[in-house]
């Protein structure tokens, strides 16, 4: 396929985001004009800054910040762990475990949120951050110990073995050889659940009561609610919003199944 | 060669496995019993010793078996309002629209992650970004690009809206030409507010968000032989043929991960009935994770029958899935 098509592909999927920042740069007559405008009739940078003065903007954000780089650590550090037993020790019962694995990757989430509520509650974990960050730290979750137990089976034992004879433990040789040279897995998983809890909307929305607790994804349907008719300063909202997800892609995507997925070679014929 | 457990490994592997066992029984297992006991039961959360065994009740309610209301019922039936629609009508709406989105957008999906691997897969300059912007909007999908895509479908307002229009002023001349009446009188689609459209329109955002799988297809195309594209070339295939007959099959395994995958996703699926349902307007975005988050956490807390609701509905995620890998066997090539 050639460039063009490519190309039109990636800017037909652009145009949403297109359409928004349309909007949000311009005044809000430009949003109800009849029949509508493309361009903004007035650029109005001041938009954004006052979409974030509508709402405690930066609140929502750093709120979410922090559950969402809490819960990726807690993700990252305890499915590596999990992924080092399955795929370096031998104990017994692995095989029960596994299949414990492959059944906890099948069970639809859903199924899990009312008995889950019931115990964080009885817990009197409501309105904290703890139903959203404690779960990623324990296991984040069977994918992510597959994806590590995978990945680390492709990484010779040799390894582990020359570090062996100089006398490091297990804890060692999982942090300082087999993490940083898991790299793709790291980024993968890293990415996955930071981009999982920046948009987690469910979660929040049942266990935080309170607004100055509230996730960016929460705080953006507070915008919809009660910004019906400042439908620009939703838009500029949304697109700060997408801006730390946007980083946090940039920053892990060049890991991400880098040496396969993003600059194979194929061969031309 | 295996060797044997040793009680050392034991000991080691129990510590580095411990915050995933906890979580797999405290946060899977015992919430998913729990969940399957819930639904025998009348309970609104509170105190244990409220709660009333009914046995199946819930379950001949919802099917429509027994439509009388269960006795002693402590819990007043929730008014659905501005409609005339019983709870249990609406129960079966929800899961039926849940069904109807999850089985379009499921497939649709995975057909437009397969047209973008295959553009997608070819030794160009920069191919990485495109990849990555390709990618993007899977990752940012989220309450921010739902409300930039409600914009969108704006019936008024929006640009699809107005693009439409605009083709109508197109045509208007050619279509008054051959039927004598222009298309003066054509109406736009509500989409979200409508209930014929609104569904089209939802499965457009979904589609939007397809990047995920481009990437599980991607890595199969790397993984089609080398062999079987040059004896393709040698018997003189054309680039379609060669698809169909010798790349084609061997994603198939690709394409039934991605369906089964998506459909489980799309049938779980919640921000989009909750930021674009309005239920003053039509149920046909009132999706069965709504319509069960709805029953459990506004009152009354009806935590029983959401869980009957949340049963039923992945009794139907199960057995369709089930059919799903059962009818692999016919289609799914694998190498052998």
């Amino acid at each position: 396929m050639n460039r063009a098509s490519i190309i039109l592909v990636v800017l037909v999927l652009a145009l949403p985001l297109v359409f928004a920042a349309l909007l949000a740069v311009g005044p809000i007559e430009d949003v109800y004009a009849f029949p509508a405008r493309i361009l903004p009739s007035n650029v109005e940078w001041t938009n954004f800054s006052d979409a974030m003065k509508r709402l405690p903007f930066i609140r929502f954000m750093l709120n979410s910040v922090v559950v969402a780089c809490c819960a990726a650590t807690g993700a990252v550090l305890t499915s590596a762990m999990a992924g080092y037993a399955f795929a370096r020790l031998n104990w017994r019962r692995k095989k029960f475990c596994t299949l414990l694995l492959i059944a906890a990757l099948v069970v639809p989430a859903q199924l899990l949120l009312i008995p889950q509520f019931l115990l964080f509650t009885n817990l009197g974990w409501v309105n904290t951050y703890k139903p959203l960050i404690v779960p990623a730290w324990l296991g984040g979750g069977a994918f992510n110990v597959y994806l590590f137990w995978q990945f680390f089976r492709t990484i010779s034992r040799n390894y582990d073995d020359a570090a062996k004879l100089d006398g490091a433990s297990h804890w060692t040789i999982l942090t300082r050889i087999l993490m940083p040279m898991s790299k793709p897995a790291v980024a993968t998983v890293a990415l996955l659940s930071f981009v999982y809890h920046w948009q987690d909307f469910q979660k929040p929305l049942i266990y935080l009561s309170d607004f100055q607790t509230y996730t960016m994804a929460l705080g953006l349907r507070m915008y919809q609610v009660t910004g019906g008719g400042w439908m620009n300063l939703v838009m500029a909202a949304s697109l700060i919003a997408l801006i730390p997800v946007l980083v946090a892609f940039l920053i892990l995507q060049k890991h991400i199944g880098a040496p396969k997925i993003f600059n194979h070679d194929v061969p031309k014929c | 060669m295996s060797i044997q457990p040793s009680s050392h490994d034991t000991r080691y592997a129990i510590r580095l496995l411990l915050p995933w066992l906890v979580g797999t029984f405290v946060l899977v297992f015992v919430p998913m019993a729990a969940s399957t006991l819930l639904s025998f039961v009348r309970w609104d959360g509170i105190e244990l010793s409220d709660a009333n065994w009914i046995a199946t009740d819930h379950y001949e309610l919802l099917l429509g078996i027994d439509d009388k209301q269960p006795a002693n019922d402590n819990h007043p039936q929730v008014a659905v309002p501005h409609r005339s629609i019983t709870e249990y009508t609406l129960a079966r709406k929800a899961l039926w629209n849940s069904l109807v989105f999850a089985i379009n957008a499921a497939p649709l999906n995975v057909a437009f992650a397969l047209f973008l691997a295959v553009i997608l897969d070819t030794p160009l300059r920069f191919i990485g970004v495109y990849r990555a912007l390709v990618y993007l909007p899977h990752v940012l999908g989220g309450v921010a690009t739902i409300l930039i895509w409600s914009w969108v479908f704006n019936p008024t307002f929006g640009p699809v809206n107005t693009l439409l229009r605009f083709l109508y002023d197109l045509l208007d001349p050619m279509v008054g030409m051959l039927t004598g009446q222009g298309t003066s009188q054509w109406l736009v689609p509500g989409w979200l507010s409508s209930e014929t459209w609104c569904k089209p329109a939802v499965i457009v955002i979904h589609a939007w968000t397809a990047g995920g799988s481009v990437f599980v297809f991607l890595a199969s195309l790397q993984g089609v032989s080398p062999e079987t594209r040059s004896a393709s070339l040698l018997d003189g295939a054309s680039t379609w043929k060669r698809f169909i007959f010798v790349t084609l099959p061997q994603l198939t395994p690709a394409i039934l991960f991605n369906l089964v995958t998506g459909f489980a996703a799309a049938m779980q699926s919640f921000n989009y009935s909750y930021l674009l349902y309005n239920r003053d307007q039509n149920d046909g975005l009132l999706f069965a994770v709504l319509y069960i988050y709805r029953c459990a956490f506004e009152p009354p807390y009806r935590i029983g029958y959401a869980s009957a609701v949340a049963c039923t509905l992945f009794v139907i995620l199960f057995s369709i899935t089930g059919c799903l890998i059962a009818s692999g066997r016919k289609w799914v090539h694998y190498e052998t």
